[in-house]
């Protein structure tokens, strides 16, 4: 009983430091400047994990089931040495969990609440309000691509592609299928076509700037949603995403969205990726196998996916289908 | 000592685990978070399926009506990386759930918990529900 509240004890102090600490981080990055992304997201408790570019770099903790496949933010292993590829460059693989948007792309990429929707123009702005009423109609529900930057809870990873070469070509995977089977940034000094036909992923093109890989995309469609709460863009969204691994647990994702026609002004934002726990990788992920979304919530009039025809085919063995 | 580390870490991950987490896959537009449905029943099929598996309870009430519940629970990958797998929960087993109800279809849940009653301590698929609002 009495070691009960010793841990009680312990855990309300820690709790109370954590907060505390927290509130200060807060505080520290925001001061001033209006733009300053905090790179932790979401504004919960995190961990601040060293500096980048004149910002404390927080990792969050626990954060419902984002993280529970990564390491843990204080784990030793976090602060290792970054792994180097033969030619020198960081690997980049991971896999990793978050480094993107999901929930809500203001608060994911450390900006201020209301700061990103003060950018809108108004068709953009009617939007997003228009949007928030209509929550069955995020394409990514229905296993469709989520695209730049977003990212859901579960692994991705780059994939280095080298040939004779060299680095020619760097692959994203996402585990989810939904995520869109592969997208491919070509490094090997192409341009980007004039006009092209506007895509889920866009063209990539990607450069290193000393040990950041960069990456430049344009020719997006205006079909995905950067995130839950249908945050709009247009075709003319271009977006530099800088990737720089800052230890061996901690990748930093310093965003440029460039979208005039969306927003008054292009927009700066951090996410952070944290490399999963050994053991993790990529598993298959056929998202249009069994999606039911929809159904209990009323938008969908069937009774039940399985019933459909989707993976029926002949009765097996023991009867069933 | 080791026990009360682990009793330490216990309780620093029940604080963490009230932490909100909007909805994701649609979370808020399907369940009703504040709206739960129990029953006793036998699992009538298990489904590790894209995107999200789903557990199929047959409830008989007593007049002999049979409500089959269709609980929604996260990814199989999501699930597997736990440490369960397909032997944990078998079609015919008898169980006792919770859930959250669906907005509209009350016998669609999201999955809250889940035990055999031949083992009801045992949380069967523990912390595995939808994406969503405690979703840890």
């Amino acid at each position: 009983m009495r070691k009960h509240a010793v841990i009680s004890g312990t855990v309300a102090a820690l709790t109370l430091l954590l907060l505390v600490q927290s509130h200060a981080q807060q505080r520290g990055q925001g001061g001033g400047q209006a733009a300053a992304p905090q790179g932790g997201g979401r504004g919960q408790q995190g961990v601040v994990v060293g500096q980048f570019g004149g910002q404390p770099v927080v990792q969050p903790l626990q954060r419902g089931a984002d993280y529970r496949d990564t390491l843990n933010p204080n784990d030793p292993a976090m602060s290792g040495p970054v792994p180097r590829m033969p030619d020198g460059h960081p690997d980049l693989t991971g896999p990793w969990m978050g480094g993107g948007s999901d929930q809500d792309m203001e608060s994911d990429g450390g900006l201020k609440k209301g700061e990103l929707d003060a950018l809108l123009l108004p068709w953009a702005k009617a939007a997003k309000a228009e949007r928030s009423k209509a929550i069955y109609g995020e394409p990514y529900i229905y296993c469709l691509p989520m695209s730049v930057p977003r990212v859901n809870p579960y692994p991705w990873k780059f994939v280095m592609a080298y040939t004779s070469k060299g680095l020619q070509q760097i692959f994203l995977l996402h585990e989810t299928g939904d995520a869109g089977a592969h997208r491919v940034v070509y490094m090997d000094g192409r341009k980007h076509p004039v006009d092209p036909l506007p895509t889920w992923w866009g063209h990539s093109t990607g450069r290193w700037e000393g040990d950041t890989l960069v990456i430049d995309t344009m020719g997006y469609n205006d079909k995905f949603w950067f995130d839950a709460v249908g945050t709009p863009h247009t075709e003319k969204l271009h977006t530099i995403e800088r990737w720089t691994r800052l230890s061996y647990g901690t990748l930093i994702n310093d965003f440029t969205l460039d979208d005039p026609a969306t927003f008054t002004k292009p927009v700066q934002m951090r996410f952070v990726a944290r490399i999963v726990r050994p053991g993790i990788d990529l598993m298959e992920y056929i998202c249009a196998e069994n999606n039911q979304i929809g159904i209990a919530g009323g938008y969908l009039d069937k009774t039940d996916a399985s019933h459909i025809g989707i993976g029926g085919g002949p009765a097996q063995p023991d009867g069933k289908k | 000592m080791r026990t009360s580390l682990g009793v330490l870490l216990a309780g620093l991950g029940v604080l963490f685990l009230t932490a909100p987490v909007a909805a994701h896959h649609g979370f808020d537009t399907e369940y009703d978070k504040d709206k739960d449905i129990t029953g006793t029943g036998v699992v009538s099929k298990v489904e590790w399926t894209n995107p999200h598996m789903h557990v199929y309870i047959d409830v008989t009430d007593a007049s002999g009506k049979v409500t089959t519940y269709n609980l929604e629970l996260t990814s199989p990958n999501a699930i597997q990386r736990q440490g369960w797998n397909k032997n944990d929960l078998l079609a015919g087993e008898k169980v006792t759930f919770k859930a959250h109800a669906g907005k509209v279809v009350e016998s669609r849940g999201a999955l809250d918990s889940l035990v055999k009653v031949s083992a009801p301590k045992q949380e069967i698929f523990k912390g595995q529900r939808p994406e969503g609002p405690g979703s840890n």
